[in-house]
This record gives structure tokens, C-alpha cells and sequence, in this order.
């Protein structure tokens, strides 16, 4: 089943001679309980499909299909609820709420929705992630590398439909950055959960099933899944 | 008359039992929320019925796999047994060669079909693996041990800096899964060379990495080489089935690990194994 699908997503930036193409007709597709990598240099367009794909930032044209949906006919606000429901987040900066502890940080996006939380189901993502014994601990208590678990452990607790990760170990050193991404992979499998990783590290993406190449603002391999 | 924040309340509460299958209707008379409660038992008894179909489906596959397993065991093992008397006798070249293909290809087949089977029984779950906390060590020594002959065969060296390291993960499947891998590194490596073993231990995994300098494999085959049958492009004229990858990840993926490739053509390959401490 395809979560993920982008129809000629093209992005541009300015008009007249400062018109830049940041994306150009984009086409991939991801399927439900991949894991996928968008390899890029920097400037290749892969930061503004990472956005286009989050619903963070509109295309000038073509389509973002999550689950046949097409996120862009939704108002601003329907689209703030559907990002908050379907899509999960993991930032380079973590991005935790500083003065929520452990768990709270991880249930935050639930009860922003005014969901019970599914007690068993976050205690699992808890323990998969190895966090049962800082979970009331605040987030600077934590290393660099314990609070990126939590931002998974986050990720994964509303269930959505993608996790979309942008450089996840980029403010990591290379020991650490190996035991989150191991993590990553292993809760997605374990999860059958489906997970997009944006990076420019070619040994880091290799870690994903399949390898999606971004040049110039277009994917030049591995848009689909049997390239 | 419901209002409608009554009524979502008692939507919410329908919906709330049905997940966790406790819902029964609560009143019968003419009103639609009646009717609409009957609906919702009826969806609900054949979403179990359904479920438990396949559940029944599931028993029977499992039982297929076990008939298969026991029926094929014996006659296969009786052709072994008569090409090899057959190899005995007093044969021409020609007769000869044509018993080591049936004798070739008897042994290939016994062992695709165990294969098939321990994959079949760990996808449904019919194996159970238990891990516990162990060292790599003990694994890896026991696993280079059971190389060592096809090793010697192409004179290769393997190097191993024996080191504690500890891990969960269940010892007998486990070395079936490093085994495969460290039997692939030996059949596609030059003879003579060199396969190195290393453990890592990080704060959540611990990693053994087995590295070749065997003819490796391109970036746009790399994923597909753990897909089930699949042999590389470079290999077909190499004995093999393509299945001992495939079965060694579902292993490692049983356990909460997972296996990484790196390689490059002609450099040789890294295999990474990484199981949760």
C-alpha cells in the first residue's frame, strides 16, 4: 500500500532573474512500513521536499498524496490537524518542550488533540526506546542522544501515518548517531511503521531499504520503490 | 431526545467498547441510535468472525509446512543414500557425472527445503526465539569453528581479536544467522584473502561486522540482496539458492536487531549485525 506519493511537486522560489527552481517535478512514492533515505548535497532541493512532504510549506505546483489525500486541498488550519494526526517529526534540534518532563514531551501531540492516551501502547514505544528510566526526568537532564529518543518516542506515539526525519543525528556525535538510527530502524520494523529520513550522509543512508537521490531540485534515483 | 453532545458521548463510548469488545446494545426499541447499535454489533461479529478465519488459516498453513517438512524428509534422504551406493559402483565417465548431478542436486534441494521451512516456521511464529543476555564471543568462536573447513578449503585467513561483548539474542539461531553470513563472505571471496570479524559495543546495540574482500555488490543491488531467492547478477555461476540472507535477517529482525550491507565491486563487503543489549 502507498502512504506517500508526490505528483510533479515543483517548488519555486522569487520570479524574474531571481527565480530559482528548489524542486522540479518530483515524483516518489513510499510504502506503508518503509524506510526511506533522500540523499542530497546541501542546496539540492531535499530540505524544501522534506517540507512540501510535512505539509510545512505550500508547492507552487503538483500534489502530496498521504494515504490518496491530497494535503494541499485542505485549508491552513484542517492542514495544521492533519500534520498534528498523520505526520510524525523528528528535527536535528530535537525540539522539545524544556519545561515538560520525559513523558509528558512524549504525550504532548495526544492530548493537544484531546486523545485519551493509549497507556499500553506508549509504554511499548517507552521501553522499545530504552526511556523508562528518565521518563520524568527534564530534557536537559538528558544527553544529546537521549533526547533525540524521546523526539522518536514522540513520533511514533500518536501513530501517524509517515515519520518524516530531517538530518536526525546531525547534532550527534558518529557512536551516538548509530544507536538512534539503529533505534529508528528498529521500532519502525517493529512498529510496521513507515519512515522518511532526509540526510546528506551517504553512510547514514544506508542504514534505510531504499535510497531516493535528490540533485538540482530533481530526484534522479530511487523514487520508486523497485527502481 | 439525545442532545448531541449525549449523543457523541454515547458514540464515543460505543466505539470505545467495541475496541475493546465488550459492547453489548444497551436498549431495543424504534429509535435510529437503536437500530444504529444493532449495526454496530453485527460489523463487529464479523470483523471477529473474519479475524478468526485467518487465524484458522494460519493453524492450517502451519500444519502444510509440518506435513511437508516430515513427508519429504525420508524419501529425499533414501535418494542421497542410493546415489551415493550408485557412486560406488563401477561406473564410465559419463554414468559418473550424471550421479554427482543427482547427488548435487538432491543435497541442494534437501537443503532449500529446510530452509524454507525455518523461514515458514519463524514468519509464523511457529519457532519461538528466546533471547537472553549473552557474549558475542562465545558466538563468534563457535561460528568461525564451524567455517573454518570451507575457510582452509580457499586458504582463507579468518582474523578474529577475540573481545568481550554482551548482547540479548538467542544463541543457536543466532549463530545460524552470523553463520550464513560468514559462509556467503567465504564463497564469494578470492582465495587466499583475508575475512575479518570485530565487535562494537554502543549504548543500546552491540555489532559484529564481518568484512571481505570478495567481489562485492553494486549500490542498486544492495537492497534486494536480502529479499527472498534473490541472487546477485555476478553470482549465478556460485552453488546457492539465494534464501541464507533472507533467513538470517529474519532471524536478527526477530530479536530486535537489524543487518546492514555496505559494499563496493571489487573492494569487498561489510555485514553488520546489530542486536539490542
Amino acid at each position: 500500500m502507498t502512504v506517500l506519493k508526490t505528483e510533479n511537486l515543483t517548488k519555486i522560489y522569487g520570479s524574474g532573474d531571481n527565480k530559482v527552481t528548489a524542486l522540479n517535478n518530483a515524483n516518489l512514492s513510499v510504502e506503508q512500513g518503509e524506510f526511506a533515505a533522500i540523499v542530497g548535497t546541501s542546496g539540492s532541493g531535499k530540505s524544501t521536499l522534506l517540507h512540501m512532504l510535512g505539509g510545512l510549506d505550500r508547492p507552487t505546483s503538483g500534489k502530496v498524496l498521504v494515504k490518496n489525500k491530497d494535503i494541499f486541498s485542505l485549508k491552513d488550519e484542517a492542514l495544521t490537524i492533519f500534520r498534528r494526526r498523520k505526520i510524525g517529526f523528528v528535527f536535528q534540534s530535537f525540539n522539545l518542550v524544556p519545561t515538560l518532563n520525559v513523558y509528558e514531551n512524549i504525550v504532548f501531540p495526544i492530548q493537544l488533540d484531546g486523545n485519551d492516551v493509549d497507556e499500553k501502547f506508549v509504554g511499548e514505544v517507552i521501553h522499545s526506546l530504552g526511556l523508562e528510566d528518565m521518563k520524568n526526568r527534564l530534557p536537559n537532564q538528558l544527553s544529546g542522544g537521549q533526547q533525540q529518543r524521546v523526539a522518536i518516542a514522540r513520533a511514533l506515539a500518536t501513530k501517524p501515518a509517515i515519520i518524516l526525519a530531517d538530518e536526525p543525528t546531525g547534532n550527534l556525535d558518529s557512536k551516538t548517531s548509530q544507536d538512534v538510527l539503529s533505534l529508528l530502524k528498529v521500532t519502525g520494523q517493529k512498529f510496521s511503521q513507515t519512515i522518511v529520513m532526509i540526510t546528506h550522509n551517504e553512510a547514514i543512508a544506508q542504514m534505510a531499504d531504499r535510497i531516493i537521490r535528490i540533485e538540482d531540485g530533481k530526484i534522479i534515483k530511487g523514487g520508486e520503490p523497485n527502481d | 431526545m439525545f442532545t448531541d453532545k449525549k449523543l457523541l458521548e454515547r458514540l464515543d463510548k460505543m466505539l470505545e467498547d467495541g475496541i475493546n469488545g465488550t459492547f453489548e446494545e444497551s436498549d431495543y426499541d424504534e429509535t435510529k441510535l437503536s437500530k444504529l447499535e444493532s449495526k454496530w454489533l453485527r460489523y463487529l461479529t464479523s470483523s471477529k468472525l473474519s479475524y478468526q478465519k485467518i487465524e484458522q488459516e494460519r493453524e492450517k498453513l502451519k500444519e502444510l509446512v509440518s506435513d511437508i517438512s516430515h513427508q519429504t524428509k525420508t524419501p529425499l534422504a533414501n535418494i542421497l543414500l542410493y546415489s551415493q551406493l550408485f557412486q560406488e559402483q563401477n561406473l564410465d565417465e559419463h554414468s559418473r557425472q550424471l550421479v554427482n548431478e543427482i547427488r548435487q542436486q538432491s543435497e541442494k534441494l534437501e537443503f532449500l527445503i529446510q530452509s524454507l521451512i525455518k523461514t515458514s516456521r519463524l514468519e509464523t511464529g511457529t519457532f519461538q526465539l528466546s533471547p537472553s543476555e549473552n557474549d558475542m564471543d562465545s558466538l563468534i568462536k563457535s561460528s568461525v569453528e564451524q567455517i573454518t573447513p570451507k575457510a582452509e578449503n580457499k586458504q582463507i585467513k579468518i582474523i578474529y581479536n577475540s573481545k568481550s561483548c554482551i548482547a540479548r539474542f538467542d544463541s543457536k539461531w543466532t549463530q545460524e544467522s552470523l553463520f550464513n553470513i560468514l559462509d556467503n563472505a567465504v564463497k564469494y571471496s578470492p582465495e587466499q584473502s583475508e575475512i575479518h570479524i570485530a565487535v562494537k559495543a554502543f549504548e543500546m546495540f552491540s555489532c559484529i561486522s564481518v568484512s571481505d574482500n570478495g567481489i562485492g555488490i553494486s549500490e542498486d543491488e544492495l537492497p534486494r540482496i536480502f529479499g527472498r531467492f534473490y541472487r546477485g547478477r555476478n553470482v549465478i555461476e556460485q552453488n546457492g539458492v539465494g534464501i541464507g540472507l533472507y533467513l538470517s535477517r529474519q532471524i536478527i529482525k526477530e530479536q530486535g536487531g537489524y543487518i546492514q550491507a555496505e559494499s563496493k565491486i571489487a573492494k569487498g563487503s561489510v555485514f553488520k549485525i546489530f542486536l539490542p543489549k
